[in-house]
């Protein structure tokens, strides 16, 4: 036994030594700094969960407002706003609801607070309705005109831009900016009260761009040509060319 | 807020095509182009310790153990960028004790402190500690007590003991090469791995990584043999310079193959982001990228050593050359990690516009922090030099 230790070499039992006190550091810290009930259900602290639970609840959820002000939720419903929720507007209800006599929600009726969702941004969706709130007729507060729980517009819009700004000016960009959008797409009445169910057409076949870039088509010498029947045939044009901005690469 | 919107406006004007709102913002700064160039340099200085012990190269025996130290040195400064830019290093210790197998970032802590504790620490203790126990015996006051403390109070230098420590650095370099490719090539899997970045999203990103963290560890340690031999009044040994600056010269024309090949690839993949990547290159990173990391970084150098090696090149003109050439790889290699850094995330996400990176001078995350973290290794290595000078051994003395 004893020459067996003999012919350990030196080093080893140093550095085992320092090895042993590194993982009996390393075990007694980390018994001490992570918390007793750290992952017992994931990768965090359980009780994490009672604290984030016994916090104090501001928002009361929207089947609670239907409760007392069913004409209003039921008006909502039917509308655009449908899938804005009532304390997006009205902020937190809790106290509201327990307390309704003494406790009075307001809702926002300053201009700048719309434009929150629908001042013109390029990157918010085409069809979402925007306005230049600039330009839109200034300084009328909102809610003189539309009513937030059903925000129709008082009068329908004549032009495509009110819902499509970042077409519209990409178009006015464009070689296509004299174009009017009903050339090309096919806009029934319906299309402005319900957009998403009446939808506008677009172009079906290749021949419709043909009308005016054909070789032979009657229309300006200016206007680029294409041989319809060597150029992409299988393809519908816009499936290549952008239309709204038809020189973009 | 009013803050944030004060600092981001101004870069509003520089924006060219469309970003989405949130890209206006880099998250990535300069520091984070510290790390991987730090972590570089550990992994590089590292293997070119390996060359002299695995691969038997005696020339480069003069560097042996400053590569070991300045590796070290430069481990310990590279996680400081990472924690000056996540903020609360106060924390960073809980990614040990609650480890999150499923986060690579988290992970890093175990491959750096693995590559730390039991690769670079035991090498330099079992090929130190021979000569340790001899200094101590002719050392008084702190010194001896420092050297006593490293040595694990050790006293063996039977011939027997001596022969084992030889072995044992031979078997820890043998596992610390891969070690050293896990260390970098982990880095450069952090970015290879986001998918959702073209510029980054690349299998070949880890090896891209790799070769240039030897290129830059190898032109360091040659930066490094050229100042200190003659600061300590000795003659710089020709054959290791020579050695070193070959070596310098195989490695930067497979880094150089293996761009080439990355940037083939993405041309004839042409994947839709190729054009935004295009513009990338043409506009905001010709200089970084064409100017200073391919010409001065990569192909200046390359003619130089090769002329070198080529034509019959006096001494004195030959140092020169080697010299700035390790000086320009230098650059060259933090240029291309500014490249990897800064330049993927200079595009949108929707690949139709270019953002813009102003960097700010003081601050945590500024010029100044990281000027600083580039000096601190040189200075670690100052005190290291001291406590282990690399190029005295004892039993010669």
């Amino acid at each position: 036994m004893k020459s067996l230790w003999g012919k350990i070499p030196e080093q080893i039992p140093r550095l085992s030594v320092l090895l042993v006190i590194l993982v009996v550091l390393f075990i007694v810290v980390r018994s001490r700094l992570v918390p007793p009930d750290f992952g017992k259900y994931g990768h965090y602290r359980a009780s994490a969960v009672d604290e984030i639970i016994s916090q104090e609840i501001r928002y009361a959820g929207h089947e609670v407002c239907a409760e007392c002000h069913d004409d209003v939720v039921g008006a909502k419903k039917a509308g655009y706003h449908k899938n804005v929720a009532c304390e997006v507007c009205h902020g937190p209800a809790v106290a509201h609801t327990e307390d309704p006599g003494s406790v009075e929600l307001r809702a926002p009726r300053a201009r700048r607070y719309c434009p929150l969702c629908h001042e013109y941004r390029p990157s918010r969706p085409t069809g979402f309705p925007q306005i230049v709130s600039n330009s839109h007729n200034p300084m009328k507060p909102c809610i003189t005109c539309h009513d937030p729980h059903d925000p129709k517009p008082p009068v329908t819009p004549k032009e495509c831009h009110a819902c499509h700004g970042a077409i519209a000016r990409t178009k006015s960009l464009s070689h296509h900016v004299y174009v009017p959008c009903t050339r090309c797409h096919e806009t029934p009445d319906e299309h402005k009260v319900r957009p998403r169910i009446v939808v506008a057409s677009k172009p079906k076949t290749r021949e419709f761009c043909g009308e005016c870039h054909a070789k032979d088509a009657p229309s300006e010498k200016s206007i680029p040509r294409v041989d319809l029947a060597t150029h992409g045939e299988r393809y519908v044009c816009w499936q290549c060319h952008y239309p709204h901005l038809p020189e973009a690469r | 807020m009013e803050t944030i919107v004060k600092e981001l406006f101004p870069l509003l004007k520089e924006i060219t095509g469309y970003i989405y709102p949130n890209e206006i913002e880099l998250q990535w700064g300069i520091l984070v182009v510290v790390y991987p160039y730090v972590t570089g340099l550990v992994a590089g200085a590292f293997i070119l310790a390996s060359l002299v012990k695995v691969f038997n190269v005696q020339e480069l025996q003069p560097t042996y153990r400053m590569s070991l130290l300045t590796a070290l040195a430069f481990v310990i400064v590279a996680p400081l960028p990472l924690l000056a830019h996540l903020g609360h290093p106060e924390r960073s210790f809980e990614i040990f004790f609650t480890p999150n197998t499923r986060s690579a970032m988290a992970m890093f802590g175990f491959v750096y402190a693995w590559y730390l504790m039991a690769v670079l620490l035991l090498e330099i203790w079992f090929d130190y500690r021979g000569d340790i126990i001899l200094w101590v015996k002719t050392e008084k006051g702190w010194r001896k007590w420092i050297h006593k403390i490293i040595s694990l109070f050790s006293k063996d230098t039977s011939e027997r003991a001596l022969r084992f420590d030889k072995k044992a650095v031979k078997v820890i370099t043998i596992i610390g090469i891969p070690s050293a490719f896990l260390l970098h090539g982990y880095v450069g899997f952090i970015f290879g791995s986001v998918k959702a970045n073209p510029w980054w999203s690349s299998v070949l990103m880890p090896i891209v990584f790799l070769f240039s963290a030897i290129v830059s560890g190898i032109a360091l340690l040659l930066l490094i043999y050229m100042v200190v031999t003659p600061l300590r009044a000795k003659e710089i040994d020709m054959a290791c310079l020579d050695k070193l600056a070959s070596y310098l010269f195989y490695v930067m024309i497979i880094d150089f193959s293996l761009e080439a090949l990355d940037f083939i690839h993405r041309i004839y993949e042409s994947e839709e982001s190729i054009k935004i990547l295009a513009e990338l290159f043409s506009g905001k990173l010709f200089v970084s990228l064409i100017v200073i990391q391919l010409l001065i970084g990569m192909l200046i150098p390359l003619g130089a050593i090769a002329s070198v090696k080529m034509f019959r090149t006096p001494g004195e003109l030959k140092k020169l050359i080697y010299f700035v050439s390790a000086l320009l790889v230098q650059v060259g290699i933090f240029t291309t990690r500014w490249n990897v850094v800064v330049g993927g995330q200079l595009f949108s996400k929707s690949f139709r516009g270019l953002m813009v990176y102003k960097m700010t001078f003081f601050g945590l995350e500024g010029l100044l922090t990281s000027i600083g973290l580039l000096l601190l290794p040189f200075i670690i290595l100052y005190i290291l030099f001291n406590i282990l000078p690399p190029w005295e051994k004892a039993r010669e003395a």
